[in-house]
Formats: structure tokens, sequence, C-alpha cells
């Protein structure tokens, strides 16, 4: 045993300069002149997770790294569940990518102050911003900076089911802003939130087959539910109902916009007094939650959410339709998701990545929007996109509707950055969830908690 | 100390230096930078020029009603949950211990195996058996209950569902307990016995008296494992502390502060306030344990 022990140091030793050679080895290869700039782009804050669409972004990288002899990119996947807290922790420990996408304006607000300003690489690559839809270039301005080109947007519409409509003798809701909806007795009725109530009413049917305004529905047993708002973010909730913000303007002070609070107390009494909205457990079961979206189930009449339903929206059925966006109080409004690419401010290559990020909005725009089954934001190219969106569906879908919601986009956007915002984010999501699986509470109560807590969190110095 | 003896412990020094890189690098490190940070503004999500604040994340501390809901939280769970992971692996280990039982190292392995189950796939198992219309609740309908709970889409009813599937990893417990039963000497239960005592006075003045250092183990292992109590409603909920905050735990609201709101001075704040609650039940509870923990090597 004592033999062995003289022997130790020196076999250490060699292990050791080996590894150190082969180190220097490995890092030799690199630093040799011509070697290229490394570039991270990093996916999923919003979509780009699916297998099919990685196959695609990796393929766009292909292509960019054959005709960039002097970059390579390299794509990270990493979920959209801990996309964001993957990201944080890169960037606190300095090991952030460089690029940064698809990613929507929320997912771009979690990290404010971390993007690059591209204003000055817009202006020296003469890049034009009118080719793309109005407005779609500001939602991705803060104050003077630019933060992203504009890529993909997400209009929001009503999806329906025609045939449900039809099972109930009703007309199919209005295709067009500024039409009226036509009830069976010939009234007619301003497309807003009291008529879509009152038709969701009607829409809502128990096992035995009555209606939620008939004497002796059982909301017990509910087989089929008039409406389905877009549950996943109480500010979509809010901006269906009106355009706002939860800063009042000072960056200091936090107000509930009349209009959102109007929108959670109509999705709050849909759920435990009307009975036209789903509860948070009837959600969550297998009959209803569609994996994830209730339309999709197909046992919900009418429900707002953004274009990208599409995805999983012939779980519905085949009889589905878009229709306008109904108003509240005169005002007409459709949240517009905004996805694109921005570069971190840390990046050591902003150049190079500014370089990758243009081919990515550009030449390379049109297979990804059409892997992410995304409305292009430049007008030229919607067309081709609907015509291919078209394809993917056996029944007829009016996708004129998702156009001209273009012109109801949410301004200011309900996910802009306010103060405090993953924070902000946090409370409501327990309201939210709250809401969901919580009958008897008294909402007025509710707002005012919710709204002083999120005070108490913005007047919190850090 | 004699050269050989002083080569030996270089050698062993030299054997050991990786540990010690790692504990200095992943750990005392760490440890020693958080405490300073807790002194600074270190945040990502603002940007501020790092600067000292003194005591001001402390301060903020005391008024941060989610930091003292989320410790709540885990008070709650641990209530309910603490009793269950002490005295169930006990009375299972009893159960099995037992000359009655047949079919011990059948039930041992049993036991155990889900524990071998990363707890990951065991927790997205229990997801679907508590589901709305999971197995539990499906088995629930069949005996009468009509509308049976909700136990992850209600806040009442996702403490008793978190620890029904704590229930999983009890299999550590029970074969802990077994080891310290299997060391119970014979003679005193035959002694008991001569004395008339039967199966619960045995238990109770015999079992449980030398099981006490056994018991007060996984109670502080317990106790420890509560208050990091994290992983399950991370996996469940996303971290979201859903449903209405319910499982917001204090390690999951420490790691929202880090991650999410990226607060790393304030995030620090709260880990050092974790581990001195914790340090501080620990030791009541090693002060407690003079009066009920009997070591049988104690003069």
């Amino acid at each position: 045993m004592n033999g062995t022990r003289p022997r130790l140091l020196p076999a250490l030793a060699v292990i050791v300069s080996a590894l150190v050679l082969a180190a220097c080895g490995a890092g030799a290869g690199t630093r040799t002149g011509a070697a290229p700039v490394e570039l991270r782009w990093y996916c999923c804050l919003g979509t780009g997770e699916q297998a099919d669409q990685v196959k695609v972004q990796q393929a766009v990288i292909d292509k960019f790294n054959a005709l960039h002899r002097d970059i390579k990119v390299k794509l990270e996947v990493v979920t959209y569940n801990s996309a964001r807290d993957t990201l944080a922790t890169q960037i606190a420990s300095g090991n952030g990518p460089d690029v940064v996408g698809p990613v929507g304006v929320g997912g771009a607000a979690a990290f404010h102050g971390q993007w690059l300003d591209l204003g000055p690489f817009i202006t020296s690559g003469d890049v034009d911003l009118g080719s793309y839809a109005e407005g779609t270039a500001d939602l991705y301005r803060i104050g003077s900076v630019r933060e992203g080109l504009p890529f993909a947007i997400y209009p929001s519409t009503l999806y329906y089911k025609a045939d449900l409509f039809e099972e109930a003798g009703l007309a199919e809701p209005p295709h067009k802003y500024g039409e009226k909806y036509r009830w069976p007795n010939g009234r007619e009725a301003e497309w807003n939130d009291d008529t879509l109530k009152e038709l969701a009413l009607k829409l809502t049917v128990d096992k035995n087959g009555k209606d939620a305004t008939e004497d002796g529905f059982d909301p017990q047993n509910i087989v089929q539910y008039g409406f389905e708002p877009a549950r996943d973010d109480l500010r979509y909730q809010g901006a269906a109902f009106g355009a706002g913000s939860l800063d009042s303007g000072d960056g200091k002070t936090v107000r509930i916009p009349d209009a959102w609070a109007d929108a959670w107390r109509f999705f709050y009494d849909g759920m435990w007094k009307d009975r036209f909205i789903m509860t948070g457990p009837v959600f969550e079961t297998d009959q209803f939650n569609g994996d994830g979206a209730a339309f999709f189930s197909g046992h919900v009449a009418m429900s707002v959410n953004f274009l990208w339903s599409t995805y999983g929206v012939a779980g519905a059925g085949t009889d589905w339709n878009l229709a306008a966006m109904p108003s509240h109080n005169g005002t007409t409004t459709s949240p517009t998701s905004a996805d694109t690419f921005r570069i971190l401010a840390g990046s050591k290559h902003p150049a190079e990545a500014f370089a990758f990020l243009s081919y990515l909005v550009g030449p390379a725009s049109g297979e990804l929007l059409s892997a992410y089954g995304a409305m292009p934001a430049r007008t030229a190219d919607q067309d081709a996109f609907f015509q291919k969106l078209a394809g993917q569906f056996t029944d007829t879908v009016d996708w004129q509707v998702v156009k001209d919601s273009v012109r109801y986009a949410d301004t200011p956007h309900s996910e802009a950055y306010t103060p405090k915002y993953n924070q902000t984010l946090s409370i409501l999501g327990t309201y939210r969830s709250r809401w969901m699986t919580k009958s008897g509470l008294d909402m007025n109560v509710e707002l005012k908690n919710m709204r002083d807590e999120i005070q108490d969190v913005w007047d919190r110095s850090r | 100390m004699s050269r050989m003896a002083r080569r030996e412990a270089r050698h062993g020094l030299l054997f050991i230096l990786p540990w010690i890189i790692g504990f200095l690098a992943f750990t005392a490190i760490p440890l020693v930078a958080t405490f300073a940070f807790t002194f600074l503004n270190i945040s990502l999500s603002e940007s501020e020029p790092l600067r000292f604040v003194g005591l001001e994340n402390y301060r903020r501390l005391l008024g941060d009603g989610q930091a003292w809901a989320s410790l709540l939280v885990t008070a709650r769970f641990a209530l309910l949950w603490l009793p269950v992971v002490v005295v169930l692996p006990f009375l299972l280990a009893v159960a099995i211990n037992s000359r009655n039982v047949r079919g011990g190292g059948l039930l041992r392995v049993l036991l155990f195996m889900p524990y071998v189950v990363p707890f990951v796939a065991g927790a997205l198992i229990w997801q679907n058996m508590l589901v709305e219309d999971g197995w539990i609740n499906s088995a629930l309908r069949r005996i009468g209950v009509a509308h049976p709970p909700s136990w992850l889409n209600d806040p009442t009813w996702v403490i008793p569902g978190l620890v029904l599937i704590g229930l999983w990893g009890l299999g550590s417990g029970i074969i802990i307990n077994l080891a310290g039963l299997r060391a119970v000497p014979t003679h005193l239960y035959d002694a008991a016995r001569l004395d008339g005592a039967g199966w619960w006075r045995r238990l109770r003045h015999v079992t449980i008296p030398m099981m006490s250092p056994v018991l007060f183990y996984t109670m502080i292992l317990a106790v420890v494992d509560v208050m990091q109590y994290f992983l399950v409603p991370l996996v469940l909920f996303d971290g979201s502390g859903d449903p209405g905050g319910a499982t917001r735990f204090f390690n999951l609201y420490l790691y929202q502060t880090f991650f999410t709101f990226q607060e790393m001075s304030y995030g620090s704040t709260l880990a050092w306030l974790l581990f001195v609650i914790t340090l501080i039940v620990t030791l009541v509870l090693f002060r407690l344990s003079r009066h009920w923990v009997h070591y049988t090597s104690e003069r």
C-alpha cells in the first residue's frame, strides 16, 4: 500500500497537465483569425417550442449560417413554462443570449430595460417601417427606445360554433364591425357585451336540454357553456372591454380602468351568478378543458381569443367561424398580440445580432410566420398567409374579420410595461385564480384590495 | 507530526480538494455573498446603479404582506403534514415489523418503491389522480360522494391534496423507522411481557421511548423539508401559487422574487429569513427534545 503513494502525485500531475493541455487545445481552434462570431438565439418566451417549429427555426439558422460565414448562430430552445426564469438566470449570471424571440409585448416587458435600442441600426440600415400594418411598429417602442421590428400580429376575434347557434334557432353573431345583431323575433340589438351575455345565457344548456334563461335550469349539470373569455390573463379580459393600463399615467399610481373592472365583474358574475361561463374547477375537467382552451372542447358556443387559437381550434369541430368583437360602452377593442425578435442590451455582438434579426423578420419571415401560425405584420404578405391558413380547415372561415380587427387594436397595449411588472402580474394572477375558484366574493371589495395590493408593491422601495 | 503523517495529511487534503473547492464555490461563498447582497440593491428588473442600502431590504421585509402570507401557507401545510410524515411512517413500520403481519418483505418493497420514482414524475401522476375527474374523485363518486373536493382548484382543499401527494415519498421514513425498530433490544419487550404489559403499553413504554431518537431525527428532517417545500407546487401550478395564492409557499415566493421578479437583493433577504426561521425552529426542537428523546447511551 505504502509503495503506491509516491506514484500518486506524479500521476495526478500528469492527469492535470493532460486536462490543461486538452482545454488549451480546444480553445486554440476557435482563436484563429477567421473564427466566426457566435450568436445565441433564445426561444421560447412565446411560441416556437413545438418540434415542427424547432425544425423550421433550425433550418432558418442553417440557411443564415450558410450565407454568413462570419456569423454562426445557435438555437437555444427553452420551453415556455420555464423560459422566463431561465432567461432571468442567464442574464443574472452574465450569460445572456444575443437574440430572443419570438416574444410578445408582455414577455418583453418582463425584461424591461434590458433590450437593445434598435433605433440606430434601423436608421443606418434603411429599414422601411411603412410596409407594416398601421401602428404595429409602435407596439415595440418604449418611449424613445425601439426594441423590435414588426413581425407577427395576432388580433382578437370572437370564435363561435355555428352549429350550436343553429341548434338554438339563433342567428350567428355579426362578422362586420358596426353591424347589429338580429334576434329571431326580428329585434335588432347593438353588438355589445349585453347582447353577448343574452346570447350566452340562451346557449348555456344543462343535461336536460334547458338553457340558462329557463325555469328549472340545473347549474350543477351544465353540458354546454355560452361563452368563454380568454382566462389566462386578466389584462387581456379587460382589454376586450376597452384598452387601458393599470398605470394612471404618472408611473406611480395604480388605477383600474373602468372597462377592465366591468370586464372582470362580467367574468366573475358569468361564472358564479349567471353561469354562462365555466368556473375554474369545471374548466379543469376533461369534458371542457379542451387542452387548455375551453372552446376547443366543442362544448362552448362563443369565445374571445387571439388569432393564434387557430392552432387547436379544429378540436371544436368543423362548424366554427369568426365574428366581430362586441363593443363595450360604444367602444370596440380587439386586443392584439404582437410577437417579434429582440436583442439583449448585453449582447457582445449587437451589429451581427441585428443582421440576424433583420434576416428573421425579413427573408426568413415567411417560413417562420407559417410555422408559428402568425399573421404577418407586413400588409403585403397577409393575403398569402390567410390563403394558406384557410387550406388547413375544411370549414369556410371568414378571415376578413381578422383583417378588419387590426383597426381596433388596443392602445395602450394591455401587456405594456407598468412599474414592478412581474410582481403586478403575479398579483393579477392570484386574483384571477381566486375568482375562478371561490364563489360569493364581493367584487367591489376584491377590486379595491387588488388595487391596494398592487399600489403597495409599486410604492415599495427596492 | 512525523514526515509520513504530514505526507498522509497532504494526500488526504489533495483527495478532498475537489470537495473543498466545490463547497467553497457553491456553498460557502454564495452563502456569504447572499448575506452581503441583503445590504445592496441588486435587481435585474430596474436599472439602477449598485448602491449600499443598509437595512432597507429588512425594513421592506417587515411590511411585505406577500412574504408573511407565504409563510402562513407554509405554516398551514406544516400543521397538516408534519404529524403525517412523522407518525404515519412510524405506525406503518410498527405494523410491518409485527410478527403477526405476513409478507413484511413485500410490503417494505411496495412502500419503498414510490420513493425510487423521481418526485416530479410522482407529482404528475398524482396530479392526474387528483384532477376534477381523476381516479380519486371517480372513486369518491362511486361510494356516493356527489360533489367530491376540487383537490387542485379549491384553495381550501389544495393543502390536503398536497399532503396526499406527499404520501408518495413516505418510503424512506418507513425504512428509517424499521431500522430503528430492529435495533430495539428484544429483552425489553420480554421484560414488559413478564410484567403483564399488553400491545399498547409495550408500544407506549418501550417502543416509543426507544424509537424517540429516530422520531426526533425524522421530525428535524421533516421540518427542514417543509421550510424548503417547493417542487410539487412548482410542478403542479407552474409556481403561480394557484389556486388563489393557496400554494404560494415561502420558498416559492423566494424563488419568484429571485427569478421572476428578478430582485436579487430582496430575494437574498428572504433566503436569510428562511434560514433564520429554520434555525430557530430546529434549535427549539433540540431544546424540547431533552424532555422526550431518550438515548440509550446516556448516563
